[in-house]
């Protein structure tokens, strides 16, 4: 009796711990903003005299280790900052929907566990620098950061800005890869059907426009050849080439060019164009090693695309192996871009100093002491590391694209001019919902479901039930 | 005739084979499909994701399991501390709100037996966003007892309990602990508990898998990586849908898998002489 | 005196029982009525803590109860539940009348046992993505099998195709609650007294009719407890259909679960129409509960003040021994 009461109490008192302790919370969360203009005045002055093992901690939310990897390099390249900083990194996946609401939570909450910087990918960036989420970013001119100047210097791609910018016409965001995409088609069968392999050739072949795409795939087709392994492979570069986003003033939109995604997804499996496969799945990896039913002449990408899924899926690990080797790069019949992740800095940070040169390093820095040109050529951990397209178009044209994969090929030849042509207008936050919808009812309607009224009858439908979104 | 029934005895036994041991390939097939994944490369796995041939990729691996930022025998602490935690009050708390509706004769017995099977109809992900906001508000979000805590309340465990109960609880023995002038509360621990643990057993395996394969709450509750548990630290090796670690993925979830493989076959014991439920109801 | 120590031990059922409702009430109450509370208002949209209620305070309600994609999810959840509970149910009977079938013993029992449940120790994430390769087109082991087998000569889209998502997902919910449900069902027939049985025996049944003139019958609470434990879980379906195809092909596999994440999760944040359509389900499996409790109600009801009276006195009896 008495212990089974002791065990009770001990139990109110846990919980009744807990909830005073959330009550202090709270009341610091509100106090905060108001402190603020306080604390980052001060700040420098009392870390000077703070003893070494004293370290402020930049918090960090992030949906892979990507980027807390190269801030940690950061550290390690200015030992000076790594004396009175440390990295407190908050990695949440963006699967299952995680990570937006516990970052949405911490924004909110604010406090000392606010992030200080965070990483949106291009699925929900938006709502981060325009949409609902926008009056948490600080824009980085705010920071201290010569933003108009260094953009230029830089070279940044333009669709990066464009995403980045709030709806005060300032720049909230910017990434450090740029993901404008290529046609990465293979060589050996451009050779059989054209007698050539040329990129400068094949992009005439297949660009631009869909027509021209379309001929070409016909030509293809008449050898056995399906020109793209599934319809997910075209769409984002129809997605891109629309004028405008799924969303205007609260409404719904179906632009012309993304409407037409229905006919060119039904021409492309009724003229034998494609495998019918669904991205991300095995018959579609197996097409990269050419073990399809059919072979596949290319696939739509950025060139995180070539690193990070077809060189691993080619079937080798040398030129002559699988189909390692026997790729190359070509303009799209459509310019696009596809993924990307973006930096913000919180409004209420109380490091500015740090998270500003921290920003710069990643974004905008274009000097070989650049994170970009490290990231270009692979040496941001050492030699022989992944080479990837990055933002800035000066690094660019200094940096080594050349793959074995490739066929020696120097991807940035491509990618510089791919980065230019990518739209960065027409994203809504609402997209990556409205994408998978809309790809759902064109695959019912390719697959001879239902009829091409209905899907879109569908679709609207779709997006009136499970959004805030008119729709007419 | 007796030739026709040993003949029909033997038919049925074929058949029923037949079918248990179809059954118990369709149950382990995807065990030996995760533990065979867990030794080939993503891009091995991405070609062909069932295989049953093993591969000579476990130790890398391995190296991009504990290669990231966050550490697998962290999770797997925090996993225990959360899992067998939560088991314990369910099981334990249980079995005391059962015994406190069999063995006592009290007014709102009824109604509180009706609210607990009431509690049943109330679908955890249907509250999880006032679950999350409350723990937010008091604080307890990054805190293993928000996960902890709520165990004890588990109708379904007490229903379970208290069918077990029914037939087997020894009135004459509580009745002749209280004449030796024991405490009620003794008795509980010291006589019902021993005679319980058939039914503990039985619940301490469903809730402990639960427990430990729970991914949505801890996701969105615990985002400081010292207390993420293991299943996160799986999910973020899938969080970036660029290079998803398929090797370390499976790798993952195999480790994860070991434990619950460790109680259930400790506990299965239980599960082969069974539990007997009795059918009265209240 | 009697009447004081009947008291004294009533309280430490009250006692006993503490622990389990203050839990409930933290945890499990106040989030609940939260949650009613929020679909009474105007709450939607991010990071947003303040809210006020609609004028109409129903609005949220009538919004979601006209809502085609809600009423084509609750008609999914409906149709996966039913295709998963009656095989569920069948085989899990089947098997539990083969394991505790007094006639035949069928060796090896204890490992069939402990290998039927094993599909629920999987997580649902792992499921979906094995699911998910398995059906694949145009080059999947379901596609090389059905192809070898000379059912089709061209590989199968089966993702495309509404109905087979659905008989997918509802064999994953099948395949992996089956070992539940027969555990539950066995521990069920344990409980019945053998003398039944050997009555029964002595009667000259044959084990199919015993099975079902005195299992099925005695096993009553139990099958009570299956059904609506698997109706809730049933009613609640969220990991499979949303990981196996984000309820796709074209919201086949929209369960009224992912629709509530939907609302609130997928770009809106309508916390508001997420909770009215919360508390719509709750009302929805409330209701189901209380037919299925009303139906098998009477007869145990005559039973249970039975055994009660039983118990008062026995009760009776032992104080009266004790005093003398």
């Amino acid at each position: 009796m008495k212990k089974a009461l002791s065990l009770l109490l001990a139990l109110v008192l846990v919980i009744g711990l807990a909830a005073c302790g959330g009550g202090t919370d709270t009341t610091t969360t509100t106090a905060a903003p108001a402190d603020n203009g306080e604390t980052t005045t001060a700040a420098p002055e009392e870390t000077t005299t703070a003893p070494s093992g004293d370290k402020e901690k930049i918090n960090l939310y992030a949906f892979t280790d990507e980027v807390p990897g190269m801030i940690q390099r950061y550290l390690d390249f200015n030992p000076e900052v790594a004396e009175k900083y440390e990295l407190n990194a908050t990695i949440i996946a963006t699967t299952d929907g995680a990570y937006q609401p516990a970052l949405d939570q911490a924004l909110a909450g604010g406090g000392a566990d606010a992030p200080d910087i965070y990483c949106a990918e291009a699925a929900f960036i938006l709502k981060y620098s325009q949409g609902d989420a926008y009056q948490f970013a600080m824009p980085y001119e705010d920071l201290g950061i010569d933003v108009a100047a260094k953009l230029e210097e830089a070279d940044i791609a333009q669709y990066t800005v464009d995403i980045g910018t709030n709806p005060d016409g300032k720049l909230v965001g910017l990434g450090y890869q740029a993901t404008g995409g290529a046609f990465i088609y293979r060589r050996s069968l451009a050779e059989q059907v054209w007698g050539t392999d040329d990129p400068a050739e094949i992009s005439k072949k297949v660009g631009p426009g869909w027509d021209t795409f379309f001929a070409a795939a016909e030509e293809m087709a008449a050898e056995g050849i399906s020109m793209v392994s599934g319809d997910g492979d075209v769409w984002h570069a129809v997605e891109n080439s629309s004028e405008k986003g799924w969303v205007v003033d609260g409404k719904l939109n179906l632009d012309p060019n993304r409407e037409e995604f229905l006919d060119i997804a039904k021409t492309l499996k009724d003229k034998g164009f494609m495998n019918e496969t669904t991205d991300w799945q095995d018959p579609w990896f197996a097409d990269m090693k050419g073990e399809g039913p059919k072979p596949v002449f290319g696939f739509f990408g950025p060139a995180w695309l070539i690193n990070y899924v077809m060189a691993g899926n080619s079937g080798g690990e040398a030129p002559g192996e699988g189909t390692y080797g026997d790729w190359a790069v070509a303009e799209p019949p459509v310019g696009f871009f596809w993924g990307g992740t973006w930096l913000l800095a919180n409004k209420d940070t109380a490091k500015a100093e740090v998270v500003a040169d921290i920003i710069e390093w990643v974004t905008l820095d274009s000097s070989e002491e650049g994170l970009q040109y490290m990231w270009a050529n692979g040496t941001l951990n050492g030699e022989g590391g992944t080479k990837d397209s990055v933002a800035s178009g000066t690094v660019m044209a200094k940096s080594n694209g050349e793959l074995d994969f490739l066929g020696g090929q120097n991807m940035f030849d491509v990618f510089i001019p791919a980065n230019a042509f990518a739209n960065g207008k027409n994203l809504t936050q609402y997209d990556e919902t409205i994408n998978s919808n809309w790809r759902d009812q064109v695959r019912a309607y390719v697959a001879g479901e239902k009829s091409r009224e209905d899907a879109i009858a569908t679709f609207k439908q779709n997006v009136a039930d499970n959004l805030d979104v008119i729709v007419e | 005739m007796r030739k026709s029934t040993t003949f029909g005895r033997v038919s049925f036994k074929t058949i029923a084979y037949i079918i248990l041991i179809f059954l118990t390939i369709v149950s382990l097939l995807p065990f030996i499909i995760m533990l065979v994944n867990s030794t080939r490369s993503t891009f091995e796995i991405q070609q062909r994701s069932l295989s049953l041939l093993p591969s000579t990729f476990l130790m890398s691996n391995f190296e991009v399991l504990t290669g990231k930022t966050f550490d697998p025998i962290v999770g797997f602490i925090n996993s225990s501390i959360i899992s067998v935690s939560a088991t314990a009050l369910t099981i334990y708390f249980s079995a005391l709100t059962a015994f406190g509706l069999i063995a006592y004769n009290w007014k709102m017995r009824q109604a509180f037996f009706s609210v607990i099977m009431a509690i049943m109809m109330i679908p955890a992900q249907v509250t999880s966003i006032g679950f999350y906001q409350f723990m937010y508000r008091i604080g307890m979000t990054n805190n293993l007892l928000a996960l902890i805590l709520p165990a004890i309340a588990a109708p379904a465990a007490v229903f379970f309990m208290r069918q077990f109960m029914l037939p087997t609880l020894p009135m004459d023995i509580l009745d002749s602990a209280r004449i030796d002038g024991a405490g009620e509360f003794y008795t509980f621990n010291r006589i019902v508990i021993p005679i319980m643990k058939p039914a503990m057993a039985t619940q301490g395996i469903f809730s402990f898998v639960a427990s430990w394969n729970n991914l949505f709450l801890p996701l969105i509750l615990l985002t400081s990586n010292s207390k993420y548990t293991m299943p996160i630290m799986v999910s973020l090796l899938r969080g970036d849908i660029y290079k998803t670690e398929y090797g370390a993925v499976y790798l993952g979830l195999s480790l994860t898998v070991l434990p619950l493989f460790i109680v259930y076959f400790s506990l299965s014991k239980y599960i082969i002489a069974g539990v007997a439920l009795g059918g009265v109801k209240g | 005196m009697r009447s004081h120590k009947g008291i004294s031990y009533a309280k430490y059922g009250y006692i006993f029982s503490i622990p389990f409702l203050v839990a409930f009430l933290i945890f499990s109450l106040y989030p609940t009525i939260y949650t009613a509370i929020i679909g009474f208002t105007d709450l939607k949209g991010l990071g947003k803590t303040d809210f006020k209620f609609l004028e109409d305070p129903l609005q949220n309600f009538k919004l979601i109860i006209n809502n085609p994609s809600f009423k084509i999810s609750l008609k999914n959840t409906v149709h996966i539940w039913i295709m998963n509970f009656i095989p569920q149910i069948g085989l899990a009977l089947l098997l539990t009348a083969w394991f505790t079938s007094r006639g035949s013993k069928l060796a090896g029992q204890g490992f069939f046992k402990v290998v039927f449940y094993m599909p629920n120790i999987i997580t649902a994430a792992t499921i979906a993505i094995l699911f998910n390769s398995l059906f694949q087109y145009p080059m999947s082991p379901a596609n090389d099998l059905i192809q070898r087998l000379g059912i089709v000569d061209e590989p199968f889209n089966f993702l495309v195709k509404k109905n087979v998502a659905r008989y997918i997902v509802a064999f994953i919910q099948f395949w992996q609650w089956y070992g539940y449900t027969m555990l539950i069902l066995i521990s069920g027939v344990l409980g019945i007294s053998p003398e039944i049985y050997e009555a029964a025996e002595c009667d000259g049944a044959n084990s199919v009719q015993m099975f079902f003139l005195v299992t099925i019958p005695n096993l009553k609470t139990i099958l009570l407890y299956t059904l609506i434990t698997s109706m809730i879980g049933g009613l609640n379906m969220f990991d499979i259909p949303r990981l196996f195809m984000m309820g796709g092909p074209d919201n086949a596999t929209l369960t009224t679960n992912v629709f509530i994440y939907n609302q609130a999760f997928s770009g809106s944040y309508m916390y508001n129409r997420a909770s009215a359509a919360s508390m719509i389900m709750f009302a929805i499996i409330a209701f189901f509960s209380m037919i299925v409790f009303f139906i098998m109600r009477d007869k145990d009801e005559v039973a249970a003040r039975k055994s009660r009276k039983q118990m008062l006195k026995e009760y009776k009896k032992a104080m009266k021994e004790a005093k003398s």
